[in-house]
């Protein structure tokens, strides 16, 4: 009996790929953004390309002048640097086509439009000048002799601190947007499961009245229809995994099948949401649909998807939250693998998930069986 | 007295204010075709819905084969097969595959079951379209498939919930036929419509109902002999004095008449020769007449004389 | 204007919907304005320290005080579990210890290896906090050759480290700077992701339930004209999403902590255009008949897609050039481009405004023309036509 529902829940699902299709194309339409606009921002931001400066000479300063030029040559130059009277340096930084403009004399200041990074990063180079130049005038006042101590000592290797590896899986900040977009994928399979209730329910479509009418008790007809859609929400999210892994390059860690097990899981997770809110109450499909996208929404929206700190902060202000966010135990599964060598938390997450897929089920099951309607 | 198979008990079923079904009684033996006949509105299909335990209802009791019906009761479901009003099919199953599913929900036995496909679909003669897709198919097509998959399994009672809507004439001949051929193999039939032809020609025992009500109930022949009427006849005649329709109002038997210009109706209650006594009075004041045509009861005019109005406003 | 009348009755019906919908954008919206505590906008960002002081002696909580006085010092428990999760979700940015025998260390000049870091992310900021850690053990180790004892050098350090370079904002003749509060101007940037959500979510159930096929193949039978029927659905729709917008302009006018003026009302009538688009943009997705599911994957993948491309959800400086000149194909792209003259973030310049937002309109238009041209191919009987033929090659 139940291998005779899987078998044309599965043929069902094969024959109206449409929805499936969208599951499987969306995260690799997100996760090809994500990933052009994440790159853009490692070159714009942690490549440090050198910065097209403008520098007005209002009085001599061979000594700036000369640091100016020593951080302007070479392959990894800092500044990129024109020197020019002031008319056409204002002209330059209204056009766009320098950052801001160094005024050097007595005093060396800066004069920018906006307050991005590679403003603040010429206006830090400045101040390091500032520095040199007091710690070199304090030295000549208190005693000359020691100046060239004082430059050995400027010049000394910097190797006060020292960097501590983290992690043995890849730190990719991004990564979590990634993690996130897996477990949107997921939490989307609500969709297919909403349509389980849709097709097995006497008031909602004439096919469910019929169903209701046979022998086949309802808990057999939707569980094999449960499995059904958890197979199809398994070879969408093997499909995500595999194109994010594969084709887009973010690591996720040594422990990929584990991965693959986890979104799989989530995927299931998302389905028995959309049982249960499908089972709920006499409400339209309409609105049920909406419900569910709603919910997966915010869900996602609180995972940090959207904006990636919001988890961040969630953790400070409700550490409790993110442990109940559905969305967020998928995608903190990803990190807990890809971060900690042990399973601790990875296992208090799939623990999480099997609950919720649990309880779903459950209650979905119960919500629906040998049930009445009022009107249909 | 045979088995009976469907007892209704004193069944209520209220939507907010509007009784749907009002302290309604049925009781269905073995073998019967019963017919469920009354305009749109009137309750039979909530009535069905209350049968197979997909409503609730708010009074009574219903009992099948013996048994209280209930949403889990599978073994009297098991027996039950039920065409809806609705085409209940899978668009993106062919034929073969949407019948073969719905049978498989009844009868786990492949052997059998496959067996039991194949008759339903030589039953309702869609073997050329076994590969197609529902959405191809014409609309009385598409009802045969939806009652194929509703009797595959060889159920013992089956309810037809007005199958023949919106089906051309070869199709529904077909569908009555195969109705009538089921009953002969043993099977008990519920069938409603607002069609009277129909319920006429199939049906060994008929209930009427209105607003929720059983108005009445009995084999056709009982029904029409619960009427005064017993004949109608029509006259086509231009010009009739109101001096001769009041003659003939008062003739024996004539209980009613009607006149509208151009046709006169006169209802008879019993008596021979109720015609000529007509004729003879427009002779006698040298009216002449067109078509004459005179009909035995209908279960419409039962109905019409029982609450007033007719089953169905003409065609529809 | 039966068409037109319809759909408002149509409408109705979907209320409840459009009722769970809007209250969870307006909660995003909000919630995104609040959440973005600069995204990657700094003038220089405060960042989020945590220090471990092993030595805990004069001079190595001088060094707590110099980091402190430009960040923000938050303690945490030493545990490296604790450690990972504070920097992996941003609470912390970075972990600084200072190990034992600092002190001794710096006071006869050594400066390696003084103090350990850890930190998640190689960004601009954290970057510069491990260069200046590094300058300042040489800095302090300088003003120590030149003759100061350890304590005085270290404060001198400090302070010298700390004097702000002198920095001017460029006022040009047509700059008018900041219009909108940085609040309000988030605000805006993200209303783009409401909007395209909102209303694809709720208009398409409407659209869908006018062009249902039984009801289409109707009022394909009757006489009115496919455009006159697409305008009046058009006017119907463009009402509707007006009366959601000015819900959302109304939130705006709170953000923006009073009523709009003067220049920022540019920001109204930059998201009104904007919400035009989402408007032809909802009626040409829903000329396709898709199914109410596929439109809201769809409406994710448009909604979440264009944000990211466009500098909604990462702010455009940031994005590379070759994003950029991607993301001008995006309507968003130019409405962000006017957001930010309006937050100050590029030069106001009233030549780009005015461009922008007819690139928006245009949009619109385009959509909208693409969207009759499509609506008279798919509706003015050619499906009817098909279906037909297909029904009758069946029948027996």
């Amino acid at each position: 009996m139940f291998f005779h529902n899987l078998k044309y829940e599965l043929l069902i699902n094969l024959r109206a790929p449409a929805l499936i299709a969208w599951l499987m194309i969306f995260p690799i339409f997100l996760g090809t953004v994500f990933k052009i606009g994440f790159g853009s921002i490692y070159e714009t931001v942690d490549s440090f390309g050198s910065i097209p400066t403008a520098v007005v000479e209002t009085k001599e300063n061979e000594i700036f002048r000369s640091v100016v030029e020593s951080v302007s040559e070479g392959d990894n130059k800092l500044l990129d640097v024109t020197f020019t009277d002031e008319e056409n340096a204002l002209r330059m930084l209204k056009d766009g086509d320098v950052k801001g403009i160094i005024y050097s004399g007595d005093k060396v200041t800066l004069t920018v439009v906006g307050k991005g990074i590679q403003e603040t990063i010429i206006k830090s180079f400045i101040e390091q000048y500032n520095v040199y130049a007091d710690i070199i005038t304090d030295a000549v006042r208190n005693d000359p002799a020691r100046a060239q101590d004082v430059i050995a000592a400027l010049s000394a290797d910097m190797t006060a601190c020292r960097e501590v590896p983290l992690t043995q899986g890849d730190p990719d900040h991004y990564a979590q947007y990634f993690y996130n977009l897996i477990a949107m994928v997921a939490i989307f399979g609500s969709v297919t499961g909403l349509h389980i209730t849709e097709t097995n329910q006497a008031n909602m479509s004439a096919l469910g009245a019929r169903r209701n009418c046979s022998p086949t008790p309802k808990s057999a007809s939707l569980t094999a229809a449960l499995a059904g859609s958890f197979i199809a929400q398994a070879v969408c999210m093997t499909i995500c995994v595999t194109f994010i892994q594969f084709a887009l390059k973010i690591d996720f860690g040594e422990r990929l099948p584990l991965v693959y097990a986890a979104a799989i899981i989530g995927g299931c997770l998302g389905v028995t949401m959309g049982f249960f809110i499908g089972s709920i109450g006499r409400l339209s499909s309409e609105v049920k649909n909406g419900i569910a996208m709603t919910v997966s929404m915010l869900c996602c929206f609180l995972s940090g998807l959207m904006v990636g700190n919001i988890k961040g902060l969630l953790a400070e202000k409700i550490p409790w939250f993110n442990n109940v966010n559905p969305v967020a135990i998928i995608s903190d599964c990803f990190y807990c693998l890809n971060i900690y060598s042990d399973f601790d938390r990875f296992s208090f997450k799939m623990i999480s998930m099997a609950v919720y897929i649990v309880v779903f089920t459950s209650l979905g099951i119960i919500l629906s069986r040998g049930k009445k309607y009022a009107s249909i | 007295m045979k088995n009976s198979v469907v007892k209704i008990d004193n069944l209520v079923k209220r939507y907010g204010d509007l009784t749907a079904l009002d302290h309604l009684s049925l009781d269905i033996a073995e073998g019967e075709v019963f017919g469920l006949l009354g305009p749109n509105g009137s309750g039979k299909t909530t009535t069905i819905n209350c049968l197979l335990s997909l409503l609730t209802y708010d009074k009574g009791d219903i009992e099948l084969f013996g048994k209280k019906m209930s949403p889990t009761a599978y073994n009297i479901k098991k027996e039950i097969g039920v065409i809806m009003q609705n085409v209940a099919v899978f668009d993106e199953l062919t034929v073969y595959e949407n019948i073969d599913y719905f049978c498989g929900l009844y009868i786990n036995d492949k052997a059998q079951r496959k067996q039991y496909v194949d008759e339903a679909v030589k039953f309702v003669g869609l073997e050329e379209f076994l590969k197609s897709r529902p959405k191809k198919l014409s609309g009385g097509l598409l009802r045969r498939l939806n009652i194929a998959c509703g009797i595959a399994h060889k159920p013992k009672l089956i309810i037809l919930d007005e199958p023949t809507v919106a089906v051309d004439p070869q199709s529904r001949n077909k569908i009555l036929e195969g109705i009538e051929q089921l009953n002969r193999e043993g099977a008990t039939v519920i069938y409603t419509s607002h069609y009277m032809e129909e319920v006429e020609q199939i049906c060994t025992r008929i209930a009427i109902m209105d607003k929720g009500k059983k108005i009445a109930e009995g084999t056709k022949d009982e029904l029409k002999r619960m009427i005064r009427n017993t004949e109608t006849m029509n006259i086509e005649i231009i010009d009739l004095p109101d001096e001769v329709r009041s003659k003939i109002s008062v003739l024996p038997h004539v209980y009613n008449t009607e006149y509208d210009g151009s046709k006169l109706t006169v209802y008879c209650s019993g008596g021979k020769h109720n015609l000529t006594r007509v004729l003879g009075v427009l002779q006698e004041h040298e009216l002449g007449f067109g078509r004459v045509y005179s009909e035995l009861p209908t279960l419409n005019d039962v109905f019409l004389e029982i609450t007033g109005k007719a089953l169905r406003d003409k065609e529809d | 204007m039966q068409v037109f009348n319809a759909f408002f009755k149509v409408l109705r019906s979907k209320l409840g919907l459009a009722l769970i919908y809007i209250p969870v954008f307006i909660a995003m919206t909000i919630g995104l304005t609040f959440a973005d505590n600069g995204g990657g906008v700094f003038e220089q960002e405060r960042l989020n320290v945590c220090i471990f002081d092993e030595d805990a002696t004069p001079l190595s909580s001088a060094l707590c005080d110099f980091i402190g006085k430009r960040n923000d010092l938050v303690p945490l428990e030493n545990d490296r579990d604790v450690i990972i999760d504070a920097l992996y979700y941003g609470c912390v940015d970075y972990v600084l210890t200072i190990k034992s025998g600092y002190a001794d260390k710096l006071s006869v000049g050594k400066t390696d290896e003084l103090y350990e870091s850890m930190r998640m992310h190689d960004t601009y900021s954290t970057v510069y906090m491990t260069q200046m850690l590094n300058e300042y053990a040489n800095t302090v180790s300088a003003y120590i050759a030149g003759g100061n004892d350890a304590i005085t050098a270290a404060g001198k350090a400090g302070e010298a480290m700390l004097k702000d370079a002198e920095v001017n904002t460029a006022k040009f003749d047509d700059n008018s700077g900041a219009v909108l509060t940085s609040t309000a101007a988030l605000y805006f940037r993200f209303l783009v992701y409401a909007l395209i959500g909102l209303t694809m979510s709720t208009l398409c159930p409407v659209l869908l339930a006018m062009s249902r096929k039984d009801i289409r193949y109707r009022t394909n039978c009757s006489g009115i004209r496919p455009n006159s029927y697409t305008l009046q659905i058009l006017a119907g729709c463009v009402i509707y999403i007006i009366a959601i917008w000015a819900v959302f302009v109304a939130i705006g006018a709170v953000m923006n902590g009073g009523v709009f003026e003067g220049a920022q009302w540019i920001a109204v009538l930059n998201s009104f255009v904007f919400m035009l688009f989402t408007t032809m943009l909802t009626i040409f997705v829903s000329s396709f008949d898709p199914s109410i599911n596929i439109i809201n994957i769809i409406t994710q993948v448009i909604s979440i897609g264009m944000c990211f491309l466009s500098g909604v959800f990462i702010d455009q400086s940031m994005l590379g050039e070759g994003v950029l000149s991607a993301a001008r194909f995006l309507p968003a792209y130019w409405y962000i481009r006017v957001n930010r003259m309006l937050e100050g973030s590029e030069p106001f310049d009233q030549n780009t405004l005015v461009l922008s937002i007819a690139i928006e309109l245009g949009f619109a238009v385009v959509l909208a023309f693409m969207t009759l041209l499509i609506r008279r191919v798919r509706y003015g009987g050619m499906t009817v036509h098909k279906a037909q033929t297909s029904a009758a090659c069946i029948t027996e």
